[in-house]
């Protein structure tokens, strides 16, 4: 754009444009935020008006067992579930770019992303019933294959691995539309190129591919561990945080604090760490991705 | 970047006018609904109730509402059905608009939240009680003085009980049968239990679980810690509730009352604690039950009427839940609590609340006292979705279609048993539920990890009941 | 842009010696044996991924005392639509559809309005404090709807709007990811399409209408295909934010389906979920296509 100031007129018609969301946002977001960190400085149980806390808050944060291995919590949920969702949906869109009947490739691409239609906290409901370790439906299909029952929801480790599962399983297609979009942009010359130079399978993949969707990586890892550090309804569901706090996450614990335990001002505590948690780890992203994301 | 064929446009672009013209059409009829200026009452002149949706027959709010209108033509109500999943979603509901300063004026409120509310945000119903005494001796008559006195705080009565639930037992006849085994007798001891178990173990097979329960406040460790003489908070009355107990109960009855309990010290390192966390991994180990697991019973049902589990515990309002899922009357039964030391069974409670803050605290008592109507509940518990606190609703045509055959056990929990307790749920109760059903999970979760897991939660126990709620 | 399939290049186009020609056929062979590989693997996961929501199909047309039959099947038994008649008969389903369909339906519409022109704004128009106020509006993406429920709710009913459909849809409408989203979408757009009008006289806001919207619409149908999506199945603000039966929404009927203490029918309770998927599957059924080029065309750029 030119570097000349505009004349008043545009002016104002750009803050027309930025109007609704601008002042949404700061209505509806910006102002509650401000008045949670406000918050995190009172003891508030809703009942009695605030009475003013000081540090507490953020000292009970970091001295609470249970709040800490909920932060922990997220940031194994997080790494494992982005990674996985990611993985998953790169390598589905990268097997459904080659050679096969279009009607079958438009079939699967829906198939995909279909999950993401559903509301997540009735799909756990049935996931809760199809993960039972004695009559749920995924145990009896490892048990054809010769496995014995696992705890899916009723063991630290596997109640983990549940609640990934089931997320990834309903995010997954999201970043996977993505990626089918970014793949197709990628000029096909560069593919017959790579080709007549010998690259084939991975090779071309890695040489080629990968940095060229790097711009596609890097937003649909951002939006997917946005995401992924808020994640709610399937431990809620699944396993109701448990067993123990093994699969208790951020939200979780600050759900727990504000509403059943009518500790608000502390909630509101862990709320401001959270925002302050993905803050630095989507910043952390976009500075790695300066070394690693390249623009054509 | 294309949009080339020209038909698609006009097609997609017609499409998206009629779509508009249709949403136009739709959003001006339902102005009044997202504007709301038809809903009376929020303006604050009415009283307000709020009930839990999920707790009553959403063909029978009205009924509730418009009945009570006709006998006070004066009171204009609001019946609020919070469709909260449970409990927690229900609390977070209300506590919102106690925080905006739109609070109800009666909340309907679980025994996990009696002395919550009692405490923080409710109201005594003494004087009320008192003054209309001669209108209400039919009622307490016909209400088991258990249930009262759950609903009792520090000597005052903040509730009337309208239903409950005890903790029993249910039993599925098809896994009866295969095992050729009756239905245990009234007396069955925990040894009783585990052989039954057993034998139904050995003709169960694969993807069958002899006994299942849910790990939670209610109906999960809890019945257990009661039927062992033991509890996880050391358990005493408050003094007082005389003035309700000389005016409505015999003299039978009244012996051992007091104004409420108190829920004190954590002891979760009592050697009869232990012992029941021994015994359930025990079952545990031998593959009789498995691990519990969090959050609610919805799959139960459907593993309970399949034969794919033998025993749960559970209360009344399985009866009409397993009539809903198709389960024939004679398709199961159920039977008390085994005995361990003790016979004490665990028990919840429901009743109305009157809230502090409401400025039509009378009008509030005429619905309270209303709702626990012989006839208004009648109508409100058709499907036996729970137990009635009155006994007199307990009859043989009641349980006709639903079952079980044993219906009778459900109110004789209370009458044979009546030193049976409430869940323990002092005004820490949020705190108190997690630990609870965090370490139980570990202490069940793996072998050994009763002792750690116990010790942990005597810890988090004392740190829950330290706090001022 | 049509579509990405066929983005291997053709073989055998130039042939050179036999033996090139006959390598060629054999690593023709061995592609056509990977195809069907992959393909195969293809299915395997679109079967995992679809399969719980067969399960959830059949199972609402199963009488409940079959729903937990192992093997699991996925035709129904018998096919009843007893559990469809009972969700009928328990909730005021049409009130329900129609409550949820007004709120999606204005916050899709009033998403894709307001992520259009904030978008563009964001990514074509100069303004000051144009970096802190796009970092602001990112960063509110990364506030979880539990944090600000109370505040939000507090502003609503200083509004006057608690319990009122608008209550859903008034916050809903200003998005951050949509806005996003929209901004990387025109960011691809050639700068000279515009340069070109200015030219020829026409001022910004023409620009906007003539030039750069008609080409966003595949970016706003993702918007309002993803909003739509969430703000369906969405429960917790529903519950807070709505206390009278006229105002509920499908999933907060849903609920009392599921009985006292979850002791309702487990295929009452399904068939329930799948009534209230058809919409949301419906809306993405038509917006597949836009949506498909939507993705496809903006690449998504940082």
């Amino acid at each position: 754009m030119s570097t000349t100031t505009p004349p008043a007129r545009h002016r104002a018609l750009t803050w027309l444009f930025l109007a609704p969301t601008v002042l949404g946002v700061a209505v509806f977001t910006v102002v509650p935020i401000v008045g949670s960190v406000i918050l995190s400085f009172f003891h508030w149980d809703v009942i009695d008006p605030p009475t003013s806390a000081g540090s507490a808050n953020y000292r009970e944060l970091a001295t609470d067992t249970s709040i800490l291995t909920a932060f922990g919590n997220t940031l194994l949920f997080m790494v494992f579930a982005v990674t996985l969702q990611l993985a998953t949906a790169l390598v589905l869109a990268l097997a459904l770019q080659g050679r096969m009947p279009r009607w079958i490739q438009q079939a699967l691409r829906s198939a995909f992303f279909f999950p993401l239609v559903l509301s997540a906290a009735s799909i756990s409901v049935v996931m809760k019933y199809l993960f039972n370790q004695d009559f749920g439906v995924v145990n009896w299909v490892l048990g054809q294959f010769g496995a014995s029952p696992v705890p899916w929801l009723t063991s630290e480790g596997w109640a983990m691995a549940a609640v990934v599962l089931v997320y990834v399983w309903q995010q997954f297609g999201f970043s996977f539309l993505l990626f089918v979009g970014g793949l197709a942009n990628i000029p096909r010359e560069l593919h017959e190129a790579a080709a007549m130079d010998g690259a084939t399978g991975l090779r071309k993949h890695l040489r080629i591919t990968l940095p060229l969707l790097s711009p596609t990586l890097l937003v649909a890892s951002v939006v997917g561990v946005i995401n992924a550090l808020q994640v709610f309804e399937q431990p809620y569901v699944l396993t109701d945080g448990g067993p123990g706090d093994a699969t208790r996450t951020a939200v979780m614990v600050l759900y727990q604090t504000a509403f059943e335990q009518l500790r608000f001002g502390e909630a509101s505590a862990i709320g401001v760490v959270l925002f302050a948690l993905i803050l630095t780890v989507t910043a952390l992203q976009f500075r790695l991705s300066r070394r690693f994301v390249h623009y054509q | 970047m294309t949009l080339t064929a020209p038909s698609r446009r006009t097609v997609l672009r017609a499409g998206g006018y009629s779509l508009t013209a249709a949403g136009l059409g739709a959003t001006a009829a339902s102005w009044d609904r997202l504007s709301a200026s038809d809903i009376p009452g929020r303006d604050g002149s009415m009283l307000t109730v709020a009930v839990l949706g999920s707790a009553i027959d959403p063909s029978q709010q009205s009924v509730l509402v418009e009945d009570f209108q006709r006998l006070h033509p004066d009171i204009r109500v609001r019946l609020l059905a919070v469709q909260a999943t449970d409990w927690n979603d229900f609390f977070s509901k209300i506590l919102t608009q106690i925080a905006a300063g739109s609070a109800p004026d009666v909340v309907y409120v679980a025994t996990e939240g009696v002395q919550l509310f009692a405490k923080r945000l409710g109201v005594a119903l003494d004087a009320w009680v008192r003054r209309d005494a001669d209108e209400l001796r039919e009622y307490f008559a016909d209400v088991h003085p258990s249930l009262v006195e759950s609903m009792m705080y520090e000597g005052s009565l903040y509730q009337l009980p309208v239903e409950f639930n005890a903790a029993n037992m249910y039993l599925s006849g098809k896994v009866l049968r295969r095992t050729h085994a009756e239905l245990p007798p009234a007396d069955w001891t925990r040894d009783d239990f585990t052989a039954l178990l057993r034998d139904m173990k050995r003709t169960g097979g694969r993807g069958f679980t002899p006994f299942f329960w849910t790990n939670r406040l209610w109906g999960g460790v809890v019945p257990w810690l009661f039927a062992n003489g033991t509890n996880v908070l050391t358990e005493s009355k408050a003094p007082g509730g005389d003035w309700l107990w000389n005016r409505f109960y015999p003299e039978k009855q009244r012996r051992g009352r007091g104004g409420g309990y108190r829920w004190g010290a954590p002891q979760a390192l009592d050697g009869r604690v232990e012992e029941v966390y021994d015994y359930l991994a025990s079952l545990v180990h031998d593959g009789l039950c498995s691990r519990p697991e969090g959050g609610s019973g919805t799959n139960l049902i459907g593993a309970f009427s399949t034969g794919r589990v033998g025993v749960t515990p559970a209360g009344g309002f399985w009866a009409g839940g397993l009539h809903e899922a198709g389960v024939e009357r004679d398709a199961y039964d159920a039977q008390f609590f085994p005995r361990w030391r003790t016979r004490r069974h665990q028990y919840g409670a429901a009743g109305y609340a009157v809230l502090r803050t409401s400025e039509r605290q009378d009008e509030a008592w005429e619905f309270v006292k209303y709702a626990v109507r012989r006839d208004v509940m009648t109508r409100l518990f058709q499907k036996n979705q729970t137990t009635p606190a009155r006994r007199s609703m307990l009859t043989a045509r009641r349980y006709a279609a639903t079952g079980p055959a044993h219906w009778d056990i459900f109110y004789d929990t209370l009458d044979r048993f009546p030193a049976s307790g409430p869940i323990p749920a002092p005004p820490q109760v949020a705190a108190v539920d997690l630990a609870l059903t965090k370490h139980t999970a570990t202490a069940l979760g793996s072998a050994g990890s009763v002792k750690p897991a116990l010790r942990a939660l005597q810890r988090d126990l004392e740190r829950a009941m330290e706090r001022d709620t | 842009m049509t579509s990405v399939s066929y983005s291997s290049p053709s073989p055998a186009s130039s042939p050179s010696s036999s033996g090139r020609l006959r390598e060629r056929a054999g690593a023709l062979t061995a592609r056509r044996l990977g195809t069907t590989a992959r393909v195969a693997g293809l299915l395997v996961v679109a079967l995992l991924t679809i399969g719980p929501v067969l399960w959830t199909v059949s199972t609402s047309l199963r009488s409940p005392a079959e729903s937990f039959d192992l093997p699991p099947k996925i035709l129904p038994t018998g096919g009843t639509l007893a559990a469809y008649r009972q969700v009928f008969d328990q909730l005021d389903v049409w009130l329900l559809a129609l409550n949820s369909a007004l709120v999606t339906g204005l916050i899709a519409i009033g998403q894709m309005i307001t992520a259009g022109l904030g978008g563009y704004a964001f990514a074509r128009l100069d303004f000051r404090f144009k970096r802190p106020l796009f970092g602001l509006v990112l960063a509110t993406m990364m506030v979880p709807v539990q944090v600000t429920i109370v505040p939000v709710f507090l502003i609503l009913k200083g509004m006057g709007l608690t319990d009122t459909l608008l209550a859903l849809i008034v916050p809903a409408v200003p998005t951050a990811f949509g806005t996003f989203l929209m901004r990387q979408y025109f960011l691809t757009m050639p700068k000279e399409l515009g340069e070109a009008a200015m030219i020829d006289g026409a001022g910004p806001w023409r620009v906007f209408r003539s030039v750069y919207a008609p080409l966003a619409t595949p970016g706003l149908a993702i918007v309002g295909v993803l909003a739509f999506n969430y703000h369906w199945n969405e429960f917790f603000r529903p519950l807070i934010l709505e206390t009278s039966n006229q105002n509920f929404t499908m999933p907060l009927g849903l609920v009392s389906l599921q009985g006292n203490l979850g002791t309702g029918s487990i295929s009452v309770v399904l068939a329930g979920v799948v009534l209230s998927m058809i919409p949301a599957v419906a809306v993405f059924v038509v917006g597949q296509r836009p949506l498909r080029e939507g993705i496809t065309s903006s690449g998504l750029k940082g």
